[in-house]
C-alpha cells in the first residue's frame, strides 16, 4: 500500500461519463489518473469494467460526458493521435500463425513507421531493449503462436512500451494466468508506473493484488462509480458496494470478503 | 502447333502465319489475362481473410460476383423482357462488362454505406452473405421467366473464360487491376496490423472505418473488374493465400501479399492449361477447372485445421 503526497500531473480525466453504445449501460463515472500511476478497476462481472477501458483507448464510443487527455477530448482526436498518448491491450488476442515477435512489436511502431511498415532504426533498437526489459530478449524471431499465455501478456505490454503511450490500459491483464505469470506480469505494470512514469490502469478480479500493488482503485460499484487510495477506499466501507449481495461484507484486516 | 514454329514466332524468325496469328492474338493475350486475373482474385482473398479474422473470405463473400452476376442477368435477360435482344449483337461483349462492373460496384457502394452503421466486421460479413442469397434470389427470378437463348448466353458468362478479350479490353483491364494492386499494397501496414484482431488495430492507431473502405474498393477494383471480363471464377480467392502461407511459412503482407499475387498468377496459368485439354479440340470451362483445384486444397486446409 502506497500513499503518494506529491503533486502529480493528471493525465487523464473523466467527466460524468456514461458508458454504452445505443444503450446506456454505466453512467457518472467521474475519475482521474496521474504520471506514474498505477490503477486498478474492480467491478462485478459484466458492469462494464472493459467497456470503461475501451471507451477511454477509443476503440469503442461512449455514449455522454466527457474523457481528456492531455486536456483534450478523446473524440476530438484522430485515431492516430490519440494512440500516441492511449494505447489498450485486450484480454486475449487472435494470434496469427508465422507471425514474428519483432514484426508483431514493429506494428506498435504504426504511427511513425513508413507507408509500407517499415521501421526506423531507433526504433529497432527500441524494440530490442523493450523486449529484454519484460524478459522476452531473445525471443524476437518466435512465432507468436507459439508463445505462452504469459509470454503472450508480456509481449502485448512490450508492444505498448513500443507504441510510447504515457497511458497504458490493460484488460484483466492476469486473467488466463498462473501464478508465478500473474505476480511477474504485475510487478512489470507496478514498475513501468513508478520508474517510468507511465501510467497503467487495469481491471482485475483479484482485490487483493489490487489494494497491495495499486495507487489507486476505481471501483464500479453495484449503484456507484468510487475512486480513492486502497486505504481511503478500505475505510470507506467502499468494497461492500461492490455488489449488488449485501451479504457479502469486505473484512478490512483478512483484505477479502466474508 | 509445332514448337519449332512457336519458338520461332516468339523470336522474330520466319514463321508460318496461322501460328504467329494463333499465338499472337489468341493465346498470348489469354494467359496475360488468366495471369492478371490469377493474381488479382488471389490477393483479393488475402485481404477479405485478414480483415473479416475468416480462413473461408473470398473475393466474392461480400456479394460482389453476385452483384456482377445481377448486372449481367438484368442486361442479358432483363433487356430482352422489353422486346429487346442483346444476345449476338457486336455490343454485348461491352454491354456485359459494363453491366457486371456496375453490378459489383453498386454492391460494394451498398456494402461501404452499411459499414458506417455496424461497429464489427463480423456483422458486415453477414450482411455480405444476406446480400449475395438476395442477388443471387433475384438472378434466379430473372432466369425463370427469360428464354433459352438468353439463359445459354448467361450460363456461359457464368462459366468464365479468359478468351475473347480484345486488346484494347485486356488494357482496360490491366489498368483497373494496377490500380487495384496498388492500393492493395499501400494497404499491407493496415493488414499487419489487422492480424492481432480490431481491438488491438484501433489502439495501435488505425483508423478502421478508412482501412475497410480502402480494402473494400481494392478488392471490388481487382475482382469486380476480373468477374466482369472473365466471369465469376470460384476457389482461387480462397485457396491461393493459404497455400502462400503454408509454403512462405510468413503471415506478415509484406511477404505473403506478393507471395500470394505471383502463385495465384501460376496457378491460374495451370488451370487454364489444363482447360486447354492439350491435345484437344475442346476447351473446359474455367470455373469448372478452378473448383477442381480449389476445393481440394480448402478441404486440406480444414482437415489439417491449418486456419489462418
Amino acid at each position: 500500500m502506497k500513499e503518494t503526497t506529491k503533486e502529480r500531473e493528471i493525465v487523464l480525466k473523466l467527466n460524468n461519463v456514461s458508458l454504452g453504445y445505443n444503450k446506456t449501460i454505466y453512467s457518472n463515472i467521474n475519475a482521474s489518473a496521474s504520471k506514474g500511476e498505477i490503477i486498478a478497476v474492480i467491478g462485478a462481472n459484466g458492469t462494464g469494467k472493459s467497456t470503461l477501458l475501451k471507451s477511454i483507448s477509443g476503440v469503442l464510443p461512449y455514449r455522454n460526458g466527457e474523457i481528456t487527455v492531455f486536456g483534450q477530448n478523446t473524440k476530438k482526436q484522430k485515431p492516430n493521435q490519440l494512440a500516441q498518448r492511449v494505447s489498450f491491450v485486450p484480454t486475449q488476442s487472435p494470434r496469427a500463425k508465422n507471425f514474428s515477435l519483432f514484426d508483431m512489436l514493429a506494428t506498435g511502431c504504426y504511427n511513425r513507421s513508413n507507408w509500407i511498415g517499415n521501421i526506423s532504426n531507433e526504433d529497432q533498437i527500441l524494440i530490442g531493449n523493450t523486449l529484454q526489459k519484460v524478459g522476452l530478449s531473445s525471443f524476437e524471431d518466435r512465432d507468436i503462436s507459439t508463445l505462452s499465455d504469459g509470454e503472450f501478456q508480456r509481449a502485448a505490454i512490450a508492444r505498448s512500451l513500443v507504441q510510447n503511450s504515457q497511458i497504458i490500459l490493460l484488460d484483466e491483464p492476469t486473467a488466463f494466468l498462473d501464478i508465478a505469470n500473474k505476480i511477474i506480469v504485475i510487478k512489470l505494470l507496478q514498475d513501468i508506473a513508478h520508474n517510468q512514469n507511465k501510467t497503467i490502469i487495469f481491471s482485475t478480479h483479484d482485490l487483493l493484488q489490487a489494494i497491495k500493488t495499486c495507487d489507486k482503485i476505481w471501483i464500479l460499484g453495484h449503484s456507484n462509480f468510487m475512486e480513492g487510495t486502497p486505504n481511503s477506499l478500505i475505510e470507506k466501507g467502499a468494497f461492500d458496494k461492490i455488489f449488488k449481495d449485501s451479504s457479502l461484507k469486505f473484512d478490512s484486516t483478512l483484505l477479502t470478503f466474508v | 502447333m509445332p514448337i519449332k514454329d512457336i519458338i520461332a514466332a516468339i523470336t522474330g524468325d520466319q514463321a508460318p502465319s496461322w501460328v504467329s496469328n494463333i499465338l499472337f492474338s489468341y493465346r498470348i493475350p489469354k494467359a496475360i489475362t488468366a495471369l492478371m486475373a490469377g493474381a488479382a482474385l488471389s490477393i483479393c482473398g488475402l485481404q477479405m481473410q485478414t480483415l473479416f479474422k475468416n480462413p473461408l473470405a473470398d473475393p466474392f463473400i461480400l456479394g460482389i460476383s453476385s452483384g456482377a452476376g445481377l448486372g449481367v442477368a438484368i442486361f442479358i435477360m432483363g433487356f430482352s423482357a422489353f422486346g429487346i435482344s442483346v444476345s449476338g449483337s457486336l455490343l454485348a461483349n461491352i454491354g456485359i462488362v459494363t453491366a457486371a462492373w456496375l453490378g459489383a460496384s453498386a454492391i460494394t457502394l451498398l456494402i461501404l454505406l452499411v459499414s458506417k452503421k455496424l461497429q464489427d466486421n463480423i456483422s458486415l460479413l453477414i450482411f455480405g452473405i444476406m446480400i449475395g442469397s438476395v442477388t443471387g434470389a433475384i438472378i434466379s427470378l430473372i432466369q425463370y421467366f427469360s428464354s433459352s437463348t438468353d439463359l445459354k448466353v448467361f450460363v456461359m458468362w457464368t462459366m468464365g473464360s479468359f478468351s475473347g478479350l480484345s486488346t484494347s479490353q485486356i488494357w482496360i483491364l490491366f489498368l483497373l487491376v494496377f490500380i487495384g494492386f496498388a492500393l492493395s499494397i499501400y494497404n499491407i501496414k493496415d493488414l499487419n496490423a489487422l492480424l492481432l484482431g480490431e481491438a488491438y488495430a484501433k489502439s495501435l492507431g488505425v483508423n478502421l472505418e478508412n482501412t475497410r473502405k480502402r480494402i473494400l474498393i481494392a478488392t471490388t477494383l481487382l475482382a469486380g473488374s476480373v468477374t466482369a471480363f472473365c466471369g465469376p471464377i470460384g476457389f482461387i480467392g480462397i485457396a491461393v493465400p493459404h497455400i502462400a502461407r503454408m509454403i512462405f511459412k510468413n503471415a506478415n503482407h509484406k511477404i505473403l501479399l506478393p507471395a500470394t499475387a505471383l502463385l495465384g498468377a501460376a496457378l491460374m496459368i495451370f488451370a487454364d492449361t489444363v482447360s486447354q485439354l492439350p491435345g484437344q479440340a475442346q476447351v473446359l470451362p474455367i470455373n469448372t477447372v478452378s473448383a477442381l483445384i480449389g476445393v481440394p486444397v480448402i478441404m486440406y486446409i480444414i482437415l489439417k485445421s491449418k486456419i489462418v
